[in-house]
């Protein structure tokens, strides 16, 4: 086999340039979602070419990555991403959530609050929030051009009315700084909370359909909702984590030979708060 | 050499196709193994898509068609025509087969555990060698047993929590010996699937997850193993162990809705069936079978994969291969009929202005 002989960051400098153009452009425009070119990468579409472009794209020598998948950082995806970017960047890797500067993460928020010194890389499936209710592209540009989610709306009554509250469980719309609806990428509703106010820049990249949206520090998020509706995220009644005893966390159901458990999702947060739990004993 | 000869077409014809066979020649170098165990998933596409169970076959066919998969399939299918079908095997109950590889994911860990086995998922696909370290091959334990796990859906079954689609047939449908007519009973549907083109389910199941239609699939269980298949004997009517079989299958779990048998809600399952391993083809399937048997949120009556008159007549390789370079054929006379029915309009469009 050749040697491998690759730019810094995987890239030659136009994709990188085209890329940050594009999350330039995304931040200026908190929700909308900007085309990118997207060039194909060595891991499947689907699989997180989108946030991987946008993290090759802005990673730096000095940074630090954590990637999850999720929330976990040995979910074999997580693991597979995180070794080929520091295979082509030779970045400091981390699992602890406060040590990274930049996290790609797949369907979770980390639960450690973040700080302006970081920046939150989704990866995404589907970055039209539009695509559930009109799938042509067309009609969908005009549609967030006059700021019309009528069709959305109507779907969330018709929910409402069948079956007491949207059925969208995760992926659910929500309204960026009072215009653009977007869509969050596959997070469950326990993380849209998490969006709100938020001191890092988030930045989604789905790399197939070829589209890159950000939210930008401290921009208000909220979920799509009727004012006489409450928003309800997912609630695990009394159970908790059954290795670190954390309750208000996103809990992951496991299926084994003698039941099914629970645990948590973020097992950085994990790790630490069993930690803490011990010490304190 | 002229397209169609007026006459005297056999001898370009024969020279044409000694042109085609001596250009393959280097095929005949290829042998049965280096096709059936290192070119596997070509010729289980060929099982699969020609719709017998043969990996000699597939490799010949691989051969004489020189890595043209359709139409490798059309020789197997071709083959087909010629043996007889002489019964049915017992069903094959794929939560008992024997595990080669087997995820899901629904769900973190499950039951018998995440079972990776052979796979590309997560390999970096670059021709140079990005830090792979070499893995050392454990020695296999002898002592190893054969793997069996229920679906990793098994759990919802039994709390019933999963729509279980009502069934009339009492037997399932061969489509290879008569046709149905609408409504298509889901077996002809599986049927015709499971001995569809790879590429035409992955592109009909590729619209309802983009955008036109509203499958939002969960793999709830994907396996890949082998299971006996059992025949009873025609004069002593035992069962007889025949033969062993390699399979992909998989269990995909859709939105929630209303269960026509009792109006409760419940979860829906779509579930893809093949020869040999091909997880595309399997999953693409599974989805399909969602779409078709559970009605989501609407895209406005724009989706198409929903559709089983779409899917059942759209999915065949060696049909619309077939058809589409059939194209190739002499259209002189239509054609023909088709410049005078044009001259015509025009005249008429002329004489007019």
């Amino acid at each position: 086999m050749t040697t491998n002989k690759v730019t810094f960051g995987f890239f030659d400098e136009d994709a990188k340039k085209e890329i940050r153009r594009a999350s330039l452009k995304a931040v200026a425009l908190p929700g909308y979602i900007v085309p990118f070119a997207s060039r194909e990468m060595p891991i499947a579409r689907g699989w997180g070419t989108g946030g991987l472009q946008v993290t090759l794209s802005l990673i730096t020598e000095e940074d630090t990555l954590k990637v999850i998948d999720q929330g976990c950082d040995g979910s074999v995806n997580a693991v597979n991403i995180r070794e080929f970017i520091v295979s082509v960047t030779g970045v400091k890797q981390t699992m602890a959530t406060p040590e990274a500067t930049v996290i790609q993460t797949r369907h979770r928020v980390p639960e450690y609050p973040l700080t302006s010194n970081q920046i939150l890389v989704y990866q995404v499936p589907i970055p039209e929030v539009l695509t559930i209710v009109e799938p042509d592209t067309a009609k969908q540009k005009e549609m967030h051009a006059s700021v019309d989610y009528s069709k959305l709306w109507v779907l969330l009554y018709e929910d409402t009315s069948q079956f007491g509250d949207s059925r969208i469980s995760s992926r659910y719309p929500v309204r960026v700084n009072d215009h653009f609806v977007m869509d969050p990428s596959p997070i469950p509703k326990y993380d849209i909370p998490k969006l709100n106010n938020n001191p890092s820049l988030q930045l989604f990249g789905a790399g197939r359909e070829k589209r890159i949206y950000a939210i930008p520090p401290y921009t208000k998020v909220e979920p799509l909702k009727f004012t006489d509706r409450e928003f309800i995220i997912e609630d695990f009644g009394d159970k908790c984590c059954e290795r670190c005893g954390a309750t208000d966390v996103y809990l992951d159901e496991v299926h084994q030979e003698d039941g099914v458990h629970f645990f948590c999702s973020d097992t950085y947060h994990c790790d630490t708060n069993k930690n803490e739990v011990e010490d304190a004993a | 050499m002229s397209y169609v000869a007026i006459k005297g077409g056999t001898e370009a014809i024969r020279a044409s196709k000694q042109f085609f066979n001596d250009s393959l020649k280097a095929a005949e170098k290829i042998d049965d193994k280096a096709l059936i165990k290192g070119m596997v998933f070509s010729c289980d596409r060929v099982m699969g898509e020609g719709a017998l169970y043969t990996e000699k076959l597939s490799a010949e066919a691989i051969r004489r068609s020189g890595g043209d998969l359709f139409e490798a399939a059309f020789y197997v299918r071709a083959h087909r025509s010629t043996c007889q079908r002489i019964g049915q095997i017992e069903p094959v109950d794929t939560s008992k087969m024997c595990i080669l590889r087997r995820i899901s994911a629904a769900f973190k860990d499950i039951k018998g555990g995440q079972i990776l086995g052979p796979s590309c998922d997560y390999v970096i696909r670059l021709f140079t060698s990005f830090k792979e370290e070499a893995w050392k091959q454990r020695q296999s334990d002898p002592n190893s047993k054969d793997m069996y796990l229920e679906s990793a859906l098994g759990p919802f079954r039994q709390k019933d929590k999963v729509i279980i689609l009502e069934n009339s047939e009492k037997e399932p449908f061969d489509v290879t010996r008569t046709f149905p007519l609408p409504p298509y009973p889901r077996s002809a549907l599986m049927q015709v699937m499971s001995r569809g083109e790879t590429g035409a389910l992955l592109a009909f199941a590729y619209t309802t997850m983009r955008g036109y239609g509203d499958v939002h699939p969960t793999i709830g269980d994907l396996r890949l193993g082998t299971a006996p298949f059992s025949f009873e004997h025609p004069f002593t009517r035992k069962k007889a162990k025949v033969g062993e079989m390699r399979f992909t299958a998989c269990e995909t779990v859709g939105s929630f809705s209303r269960d026509k048998k009792d109006g409760k809600l419940r979860l829906s399952v779509g579930y893809g069936f093949c020869f040999g391993f091909n997880e595309t083809k399997a999953i693409s399937m599974s989805i399909l079978d969602l779409a078709m048997h559970h009605q989501g949120h609407s895209v406005g009556g724009m989706d198409i994969a929903s559709n089983p008159e779409i899917i059942i007549h759209h999915v065949d390789a060696v049909e619309s291969m077939g058809f589409s370079n059939h194209f190739k054929l002499p259209h002189y006379v239509t054609f023909q009929a088709d410049l005078h029915v044009f001259e015509a309009a025009k005249d008429n469009d002329d004489s007019a202005s």
